[in-house]
């Protein structure tokens, strides 16, 4: 049997992330996303220490999501001190 | 170029087991006993408290453990051993699978023990032969000879950069494992000689910190399909390697055992006995008195039992005119000998002659030589045309 | 307008790397394993080989045929398999001479149960590992069943509640103190909410892995599994560390200590009423998890009470 080309270089269940990282597009998940108040944000960092896909990225002075990833768990809304996040309807948003 | 000597020294198969482990410089071994098996981790163990021995020594908590050690450090790029039986072999089964599937080179010693389901502790084939489907290279020897210098083989096959797969060294427990002859053990250095063509293969894939390469993806579809299929072809190659292996030993050792098979008085034969272990020396001697007799009866020892030489038996066993297989053990679904049923599968190729199967020596009933004139008074009759009997438990004959 | 704190917290100076796992990886919304992984990727940096098991973490720790979620080497291994593969690739590394971080990263299902043996081996043994045993009170990914591990009267799919049933009838198994008996080097139990003590711990663990074993037991909520929502993950973890249903310590070398003393713990109905899998308990039972709540923290404090004064001093 001629077998043209394998679809892996590998004799065993390898993988390899410099040949194929693979990514999930979670931002599709999420049916309400956080909305940060740039002006109640202490930047205390909580939020980015508790968010579980790690997306509240730094701004400088405050901490923004980043949608891409952002499943909309809500906990960023949860856990901030200052109640500078707001969970939103993901409907209310243009797409 | 050829190797020294080695030394003589009259030592168990357990013990030879050992000394071929030790002379390869394993990095890992993974102890754990069970009888008849346990000399092979204490003489090891021995070895590396005396410092002859370089190696991590882990006394693990069970052989599924053991396994997995051995597995885990050749995927890290070492070179590991492990010995077990019978129902250790089978503990380690999940063990067993993932070592094949991961093409890991490890190489164990399985000293054949009675399994599975009737506890025994006494001789059989049937802990490799429930093992069989694992993926794994097995292989059967005859004498202690034979087990030291096939365990320094092993390490070159499994490793080899076109197999990349577990090996199975078979011995017969009781009989061989505290049978104590005469031994010729090579120097390391000569081992390491004998070995030294791997350093210059490529490097196999390992795990290494620093590259992000994983070891086991979760295999879909297509992919799937194109590693078992990678799987079955490296156990394909497997045979045509060992012959090569073989031979280059012999050269290099002065002994070589045939390779795959070894075909002894069988090219005028008119009749073939097929066994392996160590009921094959037996069988030698009673093969030579039937040819004093004159009966032209030829004896093939099956060394390589996975993957199954086709070719080889095909080749030896076409034009003759009957076959008695010998087995040790039983094919549970069949009413048969195993290695009878997988040479029954070559029937088309070798042609309608009688194949005959031979059950005996399960749990250290010894295969005499009176049951091995029997088989082959059985399959010389059936040679003539006369009616015979597919099976035979020979042990029971007398009352079945 | 707020007077904006400029500095980051303390906690962002201990990421050694930066997080290894692809941005988007099939985790639950608010699954506190995600953030345990991307926290110990970014600690522990990239010398780290992960031994994973079948469990929620698989989907994610496995690759997917050539294709991976994450850039740190894993071995993928059964569930009967995880401490021992991990002892034989730490074995070979060192006697290979590397400094390597093999972690196992396990559920309670397998190192409570189907893992045991292997784990039990291996910290006996003392092998260089850091274990790291994420607590979600059963096998989550299988669609919630009990494991040894389950709260005395938790609801799961394998003890369901109904007419003959109430949940799991056994109290659970207590791991961290059956490994803290196998006189390893480092012993402790963390959780997200004590976000730095978790961390410090992680530290602690790379440091005490030269020695020998080290098993960490982090406290993680499934939001699916307890009936809880998604935002909910890191106040349960809190609560449970209130009530002293979860408390926090460690045990170097044998000598146990708190690593946070709750003043005034709040009562464990505070915490049961957080989630739908302790609905059904009635006041006798809630009175009964009470009693187990403060019996098994009194046996805990007990044990800090034994070894020397100062704590720093090594056996």
């Amino acid at each position: 049997m001629a077998v043209k080309k394998f679809s892996s270089k590998y004799e065993a269940a390898w993988s390899d992330a410099d040949a194929l990282l693979l990514c999930l597009d979670t931002g599709s998940w999420r049916t309400k996303r956080p909305v940060v108040n740039k002006e109640k944000c202490s930047y205390c960092g909580l939020c980015s220490i508790y968010c579980p896909p790690q997306c509240m990225v730094t701004k400088k002075d405050y901490f923004d999501p980043n949608l891409e990833f952002c499943k909309g768990c809500g906990i960023c809304a949860r856990e901030c001190p200052r109640s500078a996040i707001i969970m939103m309807p993901e409907g209310d948003f243009t797409p | 170029m050829k190797a020294k000597e080695g030394e003589l020294k009259v030592i168990t198969g357990n013990s030879a087991a050992a000394y071929g482990a030790m002379l390869c410089r394993p990095d890992v071994v993974a102890s754990y006993p069970i009888t008849p098996q346990t000399e092979v981790v204490e003489q090891l163990s021995r070895f590396h408290a005396d410092g002859i021995l370089d190696a991590e020594m882990v006394e693990v908590e069970g052989e599924n453990s053991a396994m997995n050690i051995v597995a885990a450090a050749t995927l890290a790029g070492g070179r590991a051993f492990t010995a077990t039986s019978s129902w250790g072999l089978v503990y380690m089964y999940d063990a067993v699978l993932q070592a094949a599937g991961f093409r890991a080179p490890v190489v164990m010693a399985n000293v054949n023990r009675e399994t599975p389901g009737i506890l025994a502790v006494s001789s059989g084939q049937q802990d490799m032969i429930s093992t069989r489907d694992a993926g794994w290279i097995q292989l059967i020897v005859e004498n202690s000879q034979e087990i030291l210098d096939t365990i320094i083989m092993a390490f070159r096959l499994a490793e080899d950069y076109d197999i990349q797969l577990p090996v199975m060294v078979n011995y017969d427990g009781f009989y061989l494992s505290y049978l104590a002859e005469g031994v010729r053990i090579p120097t390391r250095e000569d081992v390491d000689k004998y070995l030294a063509i791997l350093k210059t293969q490529p490097q196999r894939t390992i795990l290494n910190p620093q590259k992000p390469i994983g070891a086991g993806s979760h295999g879909i579809l297509t992919e799937f399909m194109e590693l078992r299929y990678k799987h079955c072809a490296a156990l394909e190659r497997a045979k045509k390697k060992l012959d090569e292996i073989d031979c280059e030993f012999g050269e290099f050792f002065g002994r070589s055992y045939g390779g795959q098979i070894e075909e002894y008085r069988t090219e005028d034969a008119d009749i073939i006995i097929l066994t392996s272990g160590s009921t094959v020396g037996t069988t030698r001697t009673v093969v030579d008195a039937k040819r004093t007799a004159g009966l032209k009866v030829g004896l093939i020892k099956l060394r390589m039992f996975r993957p199954f030489p086709r070719e080889k038996l095909i080749q030896t066993i076409t034009g003759k005119k009957a076959v008695g297989v010998i087995d040790r053990s039983v094919c549970f679904g069949w009413n048969c000998g195993p290695i009878y049923m997988e040479l029954r599968a070559l029937s088309p190729e070798i042609g309608r002659i009688p194949i005959m199967s031979f059950i005996d020596g399960l749990a250290n009933i010894d295969i005499t030589t009176p049951h091995i004139e029997r088989a082959i008074n059985d399959v010389h009759k059936a040679s003539k045309g006369e009616p015979y009997q597919e099976v035979t438990w020979i042990p029971l004959e007398e009352y079945l | 307008m707020v007077e904006k704190v400029k500095k980051l917290p303390k906690l962002f100076q201990y990421f050694k790397d930066e997080d290894q796992f692809a941005g988007g990886v099939a985790f639950c919304a608010g699954c506190p394993l995600e953030l345990t992984l991307r926290i110990m990727s970014k600690v522990l940096g990239r010398e780290t080989v992960i031994v994973g098991t079948p469990s929620c973490s698989a989907p994610v720790l496995y690759g997917q045929n050539i294709g991976s979620w994450h850039r740190l080497p894993y071995y993928s291994c059964l569930m009967t398999g995880v401490a021992s593969s991990a002892t034989g690739l730490t074995r070979y590394y060192r006697k290979a001479g590397r400094d390597v971080n093999v972690v196992c990263f396990t559920g309670d299902g397998c190192a409570a149960d189907i893992g045991f043996q292997t784990l039990s081996g291996a910290a006996e043994r003392n092998e260089n590992i850091i274990y790291v045993c994420y607590e979600n009170e059963g096998y989550m990914n299988t669609g919630i069943q009990r494991s040894s591990t389950t709260p005395r009267g938790a609801t799961t799919s394998t003890t369901p509640v109904g007419p003959a049933g109430r949940g799991k009838t056994t109290p659970p198994k207590n791991v961290p103190l059956i490994m803290a008996m196998h006189h390893i080097p480092y012993v402790a139990t963390a959780t997200l909410s004590n976000m730095d003590d978790f961390v410090r711990k992680l530290l602690k663990a790379v440091e005490k892995k030269q020695e020998g074993f080290v098993y960490l037991h982090v406290f993680t909520p499934c939001p699916v599994g307890w009936g809880i929502e998604s935002d909910m993950s890191i106040e349960v973890c809190r609560m449970a560390v209130k009530t002293n249903y979860f408390p926090l310590w460690e045990a170097e070398n044998g000598i146990f200590r708190l690593t946070h003393n709750e003043v005034n713990p709040e009562p464990i109905t505070k915490y049961t009423k957080l989630f739908r899998k302790y609905n059904h308990l009635n006041d006798t039972e809630l009175a009964v998890a009470q009693e187990d709540v403060n019996s098994n923290f009194a046996f805990l404090r007990h044990l800090t009470t034994f070894g020397t004064k100062d704590k720093n001093v090594k056996k």
